[in-house]
């Protein structure tokens, strides 16, 4: 649907966004996944073309090139709006800028009040909405001419589990109907509405593609033990087994992770009957995408530092 | 269609913060300020204790077209600033607010957005500037003799275009900062260097666009429109294009965010 091309932005010669090369299959849902600051902003702003980028270009693939505003529905972080205006009225004046007829503009204003749920609040003043009420109307503007793209700028980061859940709902709505992209930086969001994942760090995608094949790559088994006071010298003895391939201690417990369970677990068993640890916790389980993203984000953030 | 919304809601906007009442009020207040001053001063110095015994100080009363400039020259300074204040942020606050993000990723043409909100604003401020000199026209007529009215409308008309490029220099600067208070500044720096430039080289700088308040007297007195007035008109209004469209070209260059 989209493709982006050797897309790099520069802010005073520091990269934002670093030749970002992918394609935005069409009526798929994708999550832009990072963490902050990552250049999620930057290259959804480049593609509504809100920024230019210092080099490579947006295509949309239909061949259309210059003016592609008409197929892209974008809704910005922290959605501002004419505050004096009702949430009718906005809606209203976004149509009427997009080209839809009078008469036509109305009814869909409210049939799209209705759908992301302020119906009740269409004649009050913008400037009295809540925030999550903002939010929704900053969906239903980015919908109203039926773009064949829709960003969504992390749609439901700022929202109450209410208010996400039933943005998330309304999402899952869309993506019979167009293409999504929307970033984010939670994990659960991205697991639970998208088919494929784009994972930025820096400014460069570091892994891409459908949830599930990511996963797959990167499931790593891994054994979880917690011992009762410092854990540093258990580390330690631990890592000299050949089948374990790093480990790390977080929120008290110690991830060791393996390459061949069933070996690793006895060896393991053994060792703390056997040198008497005062073992707490134990558990053979899989990488989650909440590991890969730290271990992605940490793996980059070793190598700046190298 | 898309011009006539967007000028269509800039009015609106307008309305909501009540500019159509207090702008036209302000102009009407500039206008007859001067009149009623000049008029009324013996009233007012006599009051304020008066002169000293014995000192005789005659005032003599200006011929009616010199209170009718006085008007004008008091838009000049005060309603300028006014001018510059009301439509400081009419592109650059959108930006700076955020708005025009979500404005500007619709299909909307750069042309459109910047013609159609200086078109309000030249609407609200032409018009708020008129009912100002109607204003004083008819004091001036009631207290100090007769202005014709043909003359003072077509005195109002040039001015009228003056006031059109003062408004589209704050919308020239709109474009190239999202600081209103910077607007501010550069558009009232820029009418105050033109105008000094042009009283030093008054005799260089017959075409400026500040001249024409000054070829306004003879044509109040005569309603005649002198070569120099043409002049300066024709390059008035060729400059408030170059200015309209070097509002939309740096618009389109610049990022919105």
């Amino acid at each position: 649907m989209i493709q982006l091309k050797n897309l790099t932005k520069t802010f005073d010669k520091q990269y934002a966004v670093k030749n970002i090369t992918f394609n935005l299959p069409s009526g798929k849902c994708v999550a832009l996944l990072g963490p902050n600051g990552a250049g999620k902003t930057t290259t959804l702003k480049m593609i509504a073309g809100l920024m230019h980028p210092t080099s490579g270009q947006v295509e949309l693939a239909n061949g259309v090139k210059g003016d592609i505003r008409k197929y892209i529905g974008y809704l910005p972080q922290h959605p501002q709006f004419h505050s004096w205006m009702t949430g009718m009225e906005f809606l209203h004046y976004v149509a009427r800028l997009s080209h839809i007829p009078k008469h036509e503009s109305q009814k869909l204003a409210e049939q799209l009040l209705d759908r992301v749920g302020i119906a009740d609040a269409k004649n009050r003043k913008i400037s009295k909405y809540s925030g999550g009420m903002k939010q929704r109307l900053g969906i239903a503007q980015a919908m109203i001419h039926k773009p064949s793209v829709l960003l969504l700028d992390e749609p439901v980061s700022a929202l109450d589990p209410i208010g996400r859940r039933d943005v998330l709902n309304l999402m899952e709505e869309l993506k019979q109907e167009t293409t999504l992209l929307y970033s984010t930086h939670i994990l659960g969001d991205a697991e639970e509405a998208s088919d494929e994942i784009l994972l930025m760090h820096k400014g460069a995608i570091v892994e891409s593609g459908s949830l599930q094949d990511v996963k797959e790559r990167h499931q790593v088994d891994k054994i979880t033990l917690r011992f009762d006071g410092n854990m540093k010298a258990y580390k330690e003895k631990m890592e000299e087994f050949p089948f374990v391939t790093h480990t790390d201690i977080q929120k008290q417990k110690i991830h060791v992770y393996v390459q061949n369970v069933p070996e690793a677990r006895d060896v393991l068993l053994e060792l703390v009957s056997k040198e008497q640890w005062p073992l707490l916790f134990f558990e053979v389980g899989q990488t989650t995408l909440e590991d890969l993203f730290m271990k992605v984000v940490n793996e980059h953030a070793m190598a700046d530092h190298l | 269609m898309q011009w006539l919304t967007i000028y269509k809601k800039e009015c609106l906007e307008s309305a909501r913060n009540y500019k159509w009442v207090w702008v036209p009020l302000v102009f009407i207040l500039f206008c007859i300020m001067d009149p009623l001053t000049t008029y009324y001063l013996p009233q007012i110095l006599e009051s304020t204790g008066g002169l000293p015994d014995g000192a005789t100080f005659d005032i003599p009363t200006p011929p009616a077209a010199n209170v009718f400039m006085m008007s004008i020259s008091q838009i000049n300074t005060l309603g300028v600033l006014v001018i510059a204040l009301i439509t400081m942020g009419t592109i650059a606050g959108e930006r700076k607010s955020g708005v025009a993000e979500l404005i500007l990723v619709k299909p909307v043409s750069y042309t459109a957005y910047v013609t159609a909100k200086w078109a309000a604003h030249v609407t609200l401020v032409l018009l708020s500037i008129f009912v100002g000199l109607i204003a004083s026209w008819y004091y001036v007529q009631l207290l100090f003799g007769d202005v014709s009215f043909i003359h003072a409308l077509s005195t109002a008309g040039f001015y009228g275009l003056y006031i059109i490029f003062v408004i589209s220099i704050s919308l020239f600067m709109n474009t190239w900062t999202k600081t209103p208070g910077l607007v501010l500044f550069l558009t009232i720096s820029i009418i105050m260097i033109l105008n000094l430039v042009t009283s030093v080289f008054s005799h260089l700088l017959e075409w400026s666009p500040t001249n024409i308040t000054s070829y306004l007297p003879s044509l109040l007195r005569t309603g005649e429109v002198g070569q120099d007035l043409w002049l300066a008109s024709l390059f008035t209004i060729v400059t408030i294009v170059l200015l309209l469209f070097g509002a939309i070209q740096t618009l389109k260059r610049k990022e919105i965010v």
